[in-house]
């Protein structure tokens, strides 16, 4: 792989990128497409397409049926509709694409929370000339030859659309769990770029990147975008952690096969998730009881606790629960007195940490904090957190497999909640706590 | 000994220039600030997010039973010892900062100006963030760890700091020199701690922002068996560095010519503001404003810089202030709470603006 290749390339590299850098500092910030490798697109006709005959009447070689996942366009034809296959938005709120016949303009409506901006991506059918009327927006060829992925929430979604074999690099390599990048990670045929503004700009020119999908949070104290972008590298946001609902974030899948021109995919993946998650709620409603929940853990004096329009809210109240703070709307979290959510979740019938430390029993919990044992969730054992898969370094998979299979997550749910829905059912993510270790 | 009007300006001290009234100890100002501290800790018991007539309050504060069982978990376990906690750290705070606005004859110093915190912090950054990058269970170590762990490692890291600082303060005379010298500390020990954040996983960083923005409501009745001894024992202390501190305001010579062991006296100042810098800042987070605003008001509202004086008023009207910034902090009537430090810097930095504009020259304590 690349890696490799780099390792005897180092010097020659090595110049390359302080000549990037030099050129990107005295040109403007736009970031310019890699043109290198891409053939130039030729007058002369070149051998016939082994495609079937087109039924237009034009000389020149027949539409294509499906998406060129895997190439670039040899002769360009203005007429010819390049994305017979597209997709369609059914759940996320987040994101709105328009085609037109050889490239697609996608904007990223809500990057982070109160943003002001949005992001335009225009992706270019490689092998058809750039469409002039864009503005600044960013241009990226697709398909995408490789990609550095700046989250683990990512992941999921190039495993189901088949694309780990163009993953060139992660932000960092210590909180994944998925089997397969694991073992590309032993193979070294990754690179780890470093996470948010600590981003490694040298070693992420040197990996010649064709698409960077990080995320956003609204502070250049935190974001990579903004460095990356300046350097001329091609860096998208992916903003999928803003959807409110399950099945709109893990319907960003969809906005990550845009690159790839993997729509066809993505739309099956999807509906398949779709359908399973469904399934699952659907069974949840046959229940007789809504047990109480509350979510979180307080931290000193202040509980902060999933608003009652949040992702984490949502599952609960599809997993057939009663959410403590279903009647707030607020889609972020809510940092409350930890006096203000006792007093309610005192009576809770189900405790669902959501802690980063693992407590190995509930005795160690009060160890910790005697003020819980009064909990009725606390007095009858049912205290739930969801750690079960985290790998050596704190990387919960929950927030990996989890995102990009809500079927999964709710599924937990409902088996903690009404464990007589799901008999067969084994919890992926979630662990009961016990009483004493 | 009796003490001769040591004037609280600095070390040429003139006669004629004297702007503070006689000293001696205003019992009636004591008794009032003492009412001040009762009542907000009254207060505070009595209101918070969660509604509770007062007459229950009244009655479960008596021994009795409320009417629902949550209200009387909510008195006992959670206002009672976050009113004690804001008491107690109020007091330390003012008073620690009073010591070392007088050991170090800067008006500006305090255990967060000249990091002291910082180091407190620090030693709170390497208990509860070292060595971590590799486990995620360490943290949870801290709960295991035991409260008195916390408390020693956040005092040694206070103590270690403030040693260094009183070390090069006896070479440099300079009030500016001594600022800059904390703020270095400051950044130093904010660069070890950056360093353990960068190894740490996200949630553990977040429980370390979480404890910087300071807190009184924490405290656990099982942890203010480590903190109330420290506290009380690093006050009592505090009381009784009154009279040498009186003699150090106007200079070690002056001091040692009274008869005060200035090598002593230092070590006991010492002592006894790092332990409460650190015990606060090891249970509450570093908190800032109330260290270095309160003595000001005290020196301001009685006019006197006698410490027989100053000492316990800044104990009395730390403790009521403090009582109040977290009453504010918990924004009555409202379910979400603002971090502490939010309040005290809102009202401290004011306070500092006044003085500044006030006495026109720092050179004054």
């Amino acid at each position: 792989m690349s890696h490799t290749k780099n390792q005897h390339l180092n010097v020659r590299l090595l110049l390359a990128a302080f000549f990037i850098v030099a050129l990107t500092a005295c040109a403007p910030a736009q970031p310019t497409a890699v043109p290198a490798t891409q053939p130039v697109a030729t007058v002369e006709p070149t051998k016939p397409p082994t495609a079937p005959p087109s039924p237009t009447p034009q000389p020149t070689p027949a539409a294509p049926t499906t998406n060129l996942a895997d190439s670039c366009v040899e002769t360009y034809n203005a007429d010819v509709d390049y994305f017979p296959e597209k997709v369609t938005v059914e759940d996320a709120t987040g994101f709105v694409v328009e085609y037109f016949k050889h490239y697609k303009v996608v904007t990223v409506l809500k990057p982070w929370r109160g943003a002001e901006q949005q992001f335009k991506y225009v992706i270019v059918q490689c092998g058809t000339p750039k469409p002039t009327d864009i503005g600044d927006a960013l241009v990226i060829e697709a398909p995408v030859k490789d990609v550095i992925a700046m989250s683990t929430t990512q992941l999921p979604h190039l495993e189901k659309l088949d694309l780990l074999d163009r993953l060139l690099g992660l932000d960092s390599f210590q909180y994944v769990n998925n089997p397969k990048v694991r073992t590309l990670i032993d193979a070294g045929a990754l690179v780890e770029i470093g996470s948010g503004a600590e981003v490694n700009i040298e070693k992420t020119i040197a990996a010649e990147p064709d698409l960077v999908m990080t995320y956003g949070v609204g502070d250049p104290q935190y974001d990579a975008h903004p460095k990356l972008l300046e350097a001329g590298i091609p860096t998208i946001l992916n903003a999928e952690y803003m959807e409110g609902t399950p099945l709109g974030r893990a319907e960003w899948i969809k906005f990550t096969a845009l690159f790839f021109n993997r729509e066809a995919e993505a739309q099956l993946e999807y509906a398949a998730m779709k359908k399973r998650y469904q399934e699952v709620a659907e069974k949840a409603k046959a229940a007789t009881t809504k047990p109480t929940v509350i979510s979180g853990m307080a931290s000193k004096d202040k509980w902060r606790v999933p608003g009652g329009g949040s992702y984490a809210a949502r599952l609960i109240i599809d997993a057939g629960g009663a959410y403590l703070y279903a009647d707030d709307t607020s889609a972020g979290s809510l940092s409350l007195t930890f006096e203000e959510v006792y007093d309610k979740a005192v009576k809770a019938d189900v405790w669902l940490l959501t802690s980063f430390q693992r407590y190995d029993s509930i005795k160690a919990i009060l160890e910790a904090e005697p003020r819980y044992a009064e909990m009725a969730a606390v007095k009858n054992g049912n205290v739930w957190n969801y750690d079960k898969r985290v790998n050596e370094n704190g990387g919960n998979d929950y927030w990996e497999t989890g995102v990009g299979n809500p079927h999964l997550l709710l599924a937990d749910l409902v088996k903690i909640l009404h464990p007589a829905l799901l008999p067969d059912h084994e919890l992926v993510f979630w662990r009961q706590i016990p009483a004493a270790p | 000994m009796k003490v001769s009007a040591p004037s609280g300006v600095g070390q040429a001290a003139k006669p004629l220039a004297d702007p503070f009234p006689p000293l001696g100890i205003r019992r009636s100002v004591l008794v009032g600030l003492a009412a001040f501290a009762l009542l907000a800790f009254l207060l505070s018991l009595a209101i918070g997010s969660v509604p509770i007539p007062l007459a229950e309050v009244v009655h479960v504060l008596l021994g009795g039973q409320a009417s629902e069982a949550t209200w009387q978990t909510i008195i006992l376990l959670f206002r009672l010892p976050k009113a004690i906690t804001a008491l107690l750290a109020g007091a330390a705070l003012s008073v620690a900062g009073l010591q070392m606005q007088t050991i170090f004859r800067n008006p500006l110093a305090d255990p967060f100006v000249l990091g002291i915190s910082s180091g407190a912090s620090l030693g709170v950054a390497l208990v509860v963030l070292g060595g971590t990058s590799a486990n995620v269970t360490v943290f949870g170590r801290t709960a295991y760890l035991g409260d008195f762990g916390l408390v020693t490692a956040a005092s040694l890291g206070a103590a270690a700091v403030f040693a260094v600082v009183l070390a090069i303060a006896r070479r440099v005379q300079s009030v500016v020199t001594l600022l800059v010298l904390g703020l270095m500390i400051s950044y130093l020990t904010s660069a070890v701690v950056s360093l353990l954040i960068y190894f740490s996983i996200p949630e553990q960083i977040s429980a370390y922002i979480n404890w910087t923005f300071g807190s009184f409501g924490g405290v656990t009745w099982q942890q203010m068996r480590a903190l109330a001894p420290a506290l009380l024992l690093g006050l009592t202390l505090a009381l009784l560095t009154a009279k040498p501190l009186n003699a150090l305001l106007l200079g070690e010579n002056y001091a040692a010519s009274m008869g005060v062991n200035v090598r002593a006296a230092r070590w006991l100042v010492t002592a006894s503001a790092s332990l409460l810098a650190g015990a606060v800042t090891a249970f509450c987070g570093p908190i800032g404003f109330i260290g270095i605003a309160v003595p000001h008001l005290c020196r301001a509202l009685f006019g006197t810089s006698d410490h027989r004086m100053l000492l316990p008023a800044a104990l009395l009207l730390g403790g009521g202030l403090a009582l109040i910034f977290d009453l504010i902090s918990q924004m009555p009537g409202a379910r979400a709470a603002l971090p502490l430090n939010v309040v005290t810097s809102a009202v401290g930095a004011p306070v500092i603006l006044w003085i500044v504009m006030r006495r026109q020259s720092f050179g004054q304590v």
